[in-house]
C-alpha cells in the first residue's frame, strides 16, 4: 500500500504508540487490511462511519481516521443500521468481536442480517473474550475447547451458518495471517449492495493458546475455485464439506447480488425541514 | 332538559361488539357538529377477545374541564347473549358494572337481541330503559351483522334528538365508504333509521316525549379533529423536524409507531419497527448520530430494556427524544391501565451520571405543543430528552380545534456546525466550552471527522481515563444542565391564587381533574391553587420553590404508590408535602380529590391513598 494514501487513514487516528493491542494480535492485520481496502475503494475518511463493538477488536475504530461511533457491547450493528438508513451516502462498517456479535449482540446480528441493510460487518473472531481476559466466547471451541470451562462446554456457534440462515446476502471468511486476502474480502464486502459479513480469524495471542496462527494455517483452506457463491445450496454443501473435513473455508462463501433501489438521504438540514403541510395527517382525524 | 352536556358510556365485549366503533363515530360526528367530546378514560383489557371494554365520553358545548366523576347520564350496553340458556350472561356486563353509576333520571339503552334484562331496580330510580334488539335488526332485517352498531347509533341519535335529517351521519359514511359505492352507505343509513324507529316505538308506547337529554349542533362549528395524544404527538414531532422514529410494539405506545409508519415517509422520513427495544433505541441513536432528528417511543417494560442506552445518548452527546407512554407497572403490570410510575426511572435510570431532561405533557393539546420543546431541547443540549405521557393521554381521544395545529411552530432550529466552521479550527467533537455544548458536525460533512465515543474521552473523542480530563469532560457535560436551568426550565403552570389555601400539585394527565377539584373547592369557599409541572428534570428548584412555599398545605396528587414527584419536591425544596395517591388503574375523579383534600386539611392526613374501598388514610412519613 502506498504510504501517501495510507497516511490519510492515519492522520486523525490515535497515535500509534497508543494502540493497545498485544504485540502479535490478529487485529493489527485487520487494521492494515481495512486501511488498504479503504484506499483501494478510494474512500475518504469523511465518507465512512466506523461503528465499533466493545472488545479489543472494537478499538480498531480509534486507530484509523474516519468518523466513528462507539456505544454499548453488542450494539454496533444496530447503530450502524440507523446511521445507514438516515444517510446512505456513508459507507458504514460495524467492527466487532465474536463475543460482541455472537453473544450479547446476537439479536442484532440475526435481525439485521434479515433486514439486509448496506452495511459491512467485520467480525474479528478469536474464540475468546479478549478485553475481559480470556473467557470463552460463543465461537470458542473451533476444533477443540479453547479453554476448559467449569460448566459443560456448549458447541461452537458458526457465524457463517448463522448469517446464511438469517438471510445475509454476502458471507465471507478470511484469516489475519493472510492480510492480502482479507483486504480483498473487505473490498468485495463493501462493494456488495446489502448486508455483508466478513468473519476474520484474528488470533488472540494472549488468551487463546489453542487457535493460534499455526492452528489456523493448518485448518484454513481456500474456497475451491469451482464454488458457485450465488447458490445457497452450494454454500450449504461447501459448509458441510468443510465441516466434515474439519477445515475452515476462507473466501466468499455466499454472495447473492440483489437489485436494490438506492436509498435517499433523509432531510436533515434546516432548509429541508421547514414548512410542512400537516393536512395529510389531520385529514383522517376529522 | 340537559342540552349538550352529558356523560355517556359505551360498554361491550372487546373486539366483538365494536365499542370504539361507536365512540369513534360519535366523537367524529359531534366534533364536526361543533361540540366537544372528551374520551380520555378508556377501559380496555390486555386480552384480545372477550373481555369487557368500555369507553366513557363527556360531551359538552364548551371544552370540558375534566372527565368528571363516575356518574353517567347515559349507559349504552352492546353485549348480547350468544346462548341465552347458557349459565353465562355476558350481555349484562355493562349494566352490572356501570348501572350503579347511572344517575337517577338517566338513560340505559342496551342490545336486547337475546332477551330483555330485568331492570326494575334501575327503573325505580327513574332511569329510562330502552331495549333495542340491534343485532337482531341487523342480522334478520338487513342481513349484515356488522351494521348493528349503526342501528345502535341511530337509536342513540333519536334518543338525543340529534341528526334528524341524517346529514352528519350521511356525510361521514360517504367519506368512509363512498368509494365502495352507494349500497354500503345506504345500508348503513337504513340501519340507523331502524334504530331510530325502534326508539320512536318505545317513546310512543311509554308516552315519553323526550328523555331529558338533547344534542344540538352549534351554529358555526369551527373545524376540529377528534384526536388521541399519540396522534397529536406524532404530528408535533414531524412538524418539529423528527425524521427518524423507531419503536417496538407495546401498549400504549404502539399507535405512535403505527401513525409514524403511516405518515413519516410522506415527509421524507423513516419509521422502523425494531426487532426489539434495544435495536430500536440503538438504531435511533445511530440515526441521530448520522444527523436526523430522531425519536423513539415505548412504555415501561420497553423503557427498562433501553436503560443501557440512556448513558450512550448522554455521554456520546447524541440527541434523542424518548417518549414513555406510561402504563401501570412494575414488570408487565397492568398493560391497559394508566399510571405515573416511571418518573424515577427517567430521572435516574442508568449507571453513572448524565445530563438529561424530562418533560411531561398534561393534555392532548400539550402532546402536540410540548413535543416540539422536547425536540428543540434535545437538539440544543445534545442529550436524552424524556417525554412522559400515559395511557389515558396516549390512547384517549378528544376534540381539539384545528387552530391548535395551525399555530405553525415549524421545524426546530438545527444546531449543526458547518463545513466552513469545522475547517477554521481543528474540529473537536467534544470541545470544552463554557456552556458545555460542543459543536456538532455530522459524519459525512467535509471539514472534520466525528469520533463519537461512549467511553470517557478527550475533546477529540479518544478514550481517556486521565483524571483531570475526566473531570473536565464530566463538568462540561453537566454544565449543560446549568445552562438549561438558566435558559429553558419552566416553573409549574399555576392556576388560581397562591397563598390563599391548599396548593394542589400535579404532573401529566391529572391536570384537568385538579382544575375541576379546584373549581369545586371554590364553591365550598376553599381557595385552592393548582401548580402543574411540565418540566420535571432537572428539577427547576429556583423557579418552583417560591410557588410551593406558598401552599397551605402543599398536596401532591399522582398516580403511584410512593409519590415520586412528592419525593423530588421535598428533596429539592425542603418544602413539606402531603400526598394524594392512586394506583388502582383508574384515573382520579374530581370528587375523590376534593374528599382527599378534606382528609388532609381537616384531619391532618399526610398521605391519602385512593381507589381501595374508600379513601384510606395511610401514614408513610411524619414529614409535617
Ligand atoms: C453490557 C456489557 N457486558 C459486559 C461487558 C464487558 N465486556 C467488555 S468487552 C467484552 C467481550 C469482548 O469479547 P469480544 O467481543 O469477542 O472481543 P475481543 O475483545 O475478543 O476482541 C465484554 C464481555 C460490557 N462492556 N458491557
Ligand atoms: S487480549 Fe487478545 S484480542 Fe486482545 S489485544 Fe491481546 S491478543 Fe488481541
Amino acid at each position: 500500500m502506498p504510504e501517501a494514501t495510507k497516511s490519510v487513514w492515519e492522520q486523525n487516528a490515535a497515535p500509534r504508540h497508543r494502540i493497545q493491542w498485544c504485540p502479535g494480535c490478529g487485529d493489527f492485520a485487520v487494521l492494515n487490511s481495512l486501511k488498504a481496502a479503504l484506499t483501494t475503494l478510494e474512500l475518504t475518511p469523511t465518507e465512512v462511519l466506523l461503528v465499533g463493538g466493545i472488545g479489543c477488536s472494537g478499538q480498531i475504530r480509534n486507530y484509523l481516521n474516519g468518523n466513528s461511533f462507539y456505544g454499548t457491547h453488542g450494539g454496533a450493528l444496530a447503530y450502524a443500521l440507523g446511521a445507514k438508513m438516515v444517510n446512505p451516502e456513508l459507507t458504514v462498517f460495524a467492527l466487532a468481536g465474536d463475543g460482541d456479535t455472537l453473544a450479547i449482540g446476537i439479536e442484532n446480528f440475526v435481525h439485521i442480517s434479515r433486514r439486509d441493510p448496506d452495511i459491512t460487518l467485520v467480525i474479528m473472531d478469536n474464540g475468546v473474550y479478549g478485553l475481559t481476559k480470556g473467557q470463552d466466547s460463543p465461537s470458542a471451541g473451533l476444533g477443540h475447547p479453547a479453554k476448559v470451562s467449569v460448566e459443560e462446554h456448549p458447541p461452537f456457534l458458526d457465524p457463517v451458518k448463522m448469517a446464511l440462515t438469517c438471510g445475509a446476502t454476502f458471507i465471507a471468511q478470511s484469516f489475519s495471517g493472510d492480510p492480502k486476502h482479507t483486504t480483498e474480502m473487505l473490498v468485495e464486502a463493501v462493494r456488495h449492495k446489502g448486508f455483508a459479513m466478513v468473519n476474520d480469524f484474528s488470533p488472540c495471542v494472549t488468551y487463546n493458546k489453542f487457535n493460534t496462527y499455526d492452528w489456523f494455517r493448518a485448518h484454513c483452506e481456500m474456497v475451491p475455485g469451482g464454488h458457485d457463491p450465488s447458490s445457497e445450496d452450494a454454500a450449504w454443501e461447501l459448509i458441510r464439506d468443510f465441516e466434515r473435513r474439519e477445515k475452515l473455508p476462507v473466501g466468499i462463501i455466499f454472495r447473492k447480488p440483489r437489485e436494490k433501489a438506492p436509498a435517499k438521504r433523509l432531510p436533515m438540514w434546516q432548509a429541508e425541514l421547514e414548512r410542512i403541510d400537516l393536512e395529510p395527517m389531520l385529514k383522517g382525524l376529522r | 332538559m340537559k342540552v349538550n352536556r352529558m356523560k355517556l358510556l359505551v360498554g361491550g365485549v372487546q373486539l366483538r361488539d365494536g365499542v370504539s366503533t361507536i365512540t369513534d363515530l360519535l366523537g367524529r360526528i359531534l366534533s364536526r357538529a361543533g361540540l366537544y367530546v372528551m374520551g380520555l378514560e378508556r377501559g380496555f383489557a390486555s386480552t384480545i377477545y372477550g373481555a369487557h371494554q368500555y369507553d366513557p365520553l363527556v360531551i359538552t358545548e364548551e371544552p370540558a374541564v375534566s372527565w368528571g366523576d363516575e356518574g353517567l347520564d347515559i349507559l349504552v350496553g352492546l353485549e348480547y347473549d350468544v346462548d341465552p340458556d347458557g349459565p353465562e350472561q355476558p350481555n349484562r356486563d355493562s349494566v352490572f358494572r356501570h348501572g350503579r353509576n347511572v344517575v337517577d333520571g338517566g338513560v340505559l339503552i342496551y342490545d336486547s337481541s337475546s332477551g330483555a334484562i330485568p331492570v326494575d331496580a334501575l327503573e325505580a330510580r327513574g332511569i329510562r330503559v330502552f331495549s333495542i334488539p340491534a343485532r337482531q335488526i341487523a342480522t334478520r332485517d338487513l342481513k349484515k351483522e356488522v351494521v348493528k352498531n349503526v342501528v345502535m347509533t341511530g337509536a342513540l341519535f333519536r334518543l338525543l334528538e340529534f341528526d334528524r335529517d341524517e346529514q352528519w351521519l350521511r356525510r361521514l359514511l360517504e367519506e368512509r365508504f363512498g368509494r365502495k359505492g352507494p349500497e354500503l352507505v345506504n345500508l348503513n343509513l337504513e340501519a340507523a333509521r331502524r334504530g331510530r324507529a325502534a326508539v320512536e316505538a318505545i317513546l310512543a308506547e311509554r308516552g315519553w316525549s323526550n328523555v331529558g337529554y338533547r344534542l344540538e349542533p352549534r351554529p358555526t362549528p369551527a373545524s376540529a379533529v377528534y384526536i388521541s395524544g399519540n396522534e397529536a404527538l406524532v404530528i408535533g414531532a414531524i412538524e418539529a423536524g423528527v425524521r427518524f422514529y423507531a419503536g417496538y410494539p407495546i401498549t400504549p405506545a404502539s399507535s405512535i409507531l403505527e401513525f409514524m409508519e403511516e405518515h413519516l415517509p410522506r415527509y421524507g422520513g423513516r419509521a422502523l419497527q425494531g426487532s426489539n427495544e434495544r435495536e430500536s433505541i440503538r438504531a435511533a441513536l445511530g440515526a441521530s448520530a448520522a444527523g436526523a432528528l430522531s425519536m423513539i417511543g415505548t412504555s415501561g417494560p420497553g423503557l427498562s430494556l433501553k436503560v443501557e442506552e440512556f448513558g450512550v445518548s448522554g455521554v456520546t452527546e447524541t440527541p434523542l427524544v424518548i417518549v414513555d407512554a406510561m402504563r401501570a407497572g412494575p414488570s408487565t403490570g397492568m398493560p391497559t391501565k394508566s399510571e405515573q410510575g416511571d418518573l424515577f426511572l427517567v430521572t435516574g435510570g442508568g449507571h453513572g451520571e448524565i445530563p438529561r431532561i424530562v418533560l411531561a405533557a398534561s393534555s392532548i393539546e400539550e402532546c402536540y405543543t410540548l413535543i416540539h420543546e422536547a425536540v428543540r431541547l434535545a437538539e440544543i443540549y445534545q442529550c436524552p430528552v424524556f417525554f412522559l405521557t400515559d395511557l389515558n393521554l396516549g390512547e384517549g381521544r378528544m376534540t381539539v380545534p384545528e387552530a391548535v395545529f395551525r399555530s405553525g411552530q415549524g421545524a426546530v432550529t438545527r444546531q449543526l456546525a458547518t463545513e466552513q466552521q469545522a475547517r477554521e479550527s481543528r474540529y473537536l467533537r467534544y470541545k470544552i466550552t463554557d456552556t458545555g455544548i460542543s459543536p456538532r458536525l455530522l459524519p459525512g460533512t467535509r471539514g472534520g471527522i466525528s469520533k463519537i465515543n461512549s467511553t470517557e474521552h478527550d475533546e477529540f473523542g479518544f478514550v481517556t481515563t486521565d483524571p483531570p480530563k475526566r473531570v473536565a469532560m464530566m463538568d462540561k457535560r453537566m454544565r449543560k444542565m446549568a445552562k438549561y436551568l438558566q435558559n429553558d426550565a419552566k416553573p409549574p403552570q399555576v392556576f388560581g391564587q397562591l397563598g390563599k389555601g391548599p396548593l394542589l400539585v400535579g404532573w401529566g394527565s391529572t391536570r384537568p381533574v385538579l382544575l375541576d377539584a379546584q373549581k369545586r373547592l371554590q364553591t365550598e369557599g376553599i381557595n385552592a391553587a393548582v401548580a402543574h409541572f411540565t418540566h420535571l428534570w432537572p428539577f427547576p428548584t429556583a423557579l418552583a420553590k417560591p410557588i410551593l412555599e406558598a401552599g397551605k398545605p402543599v398536596i401532591v396528587c399522582e398516580h403511584n404508590y410512593i409519590g415520586q414527584l412528592a419525593e423530588i419536591i421535598q428533596a429539592h425544596t425542603l418544602v413539606a408535602v402531603r400526598r394524594v395517591l392512586k394506583y388502582n388503574g383508574r384515573p382520579f375523579y374530581p370528587a375523590e380529590v376534593v374528599r382527599a383534600v378534606h382528609e388532609v386539611t381537616h384531619n391532618g392526613a399526610t398521605a391519602v391513598r385512593l381507589g381501595g374501598k374508600d379513601p384510606v388514610m395511610v401514614e408513610v412519613s411524619s414529614d409535617a
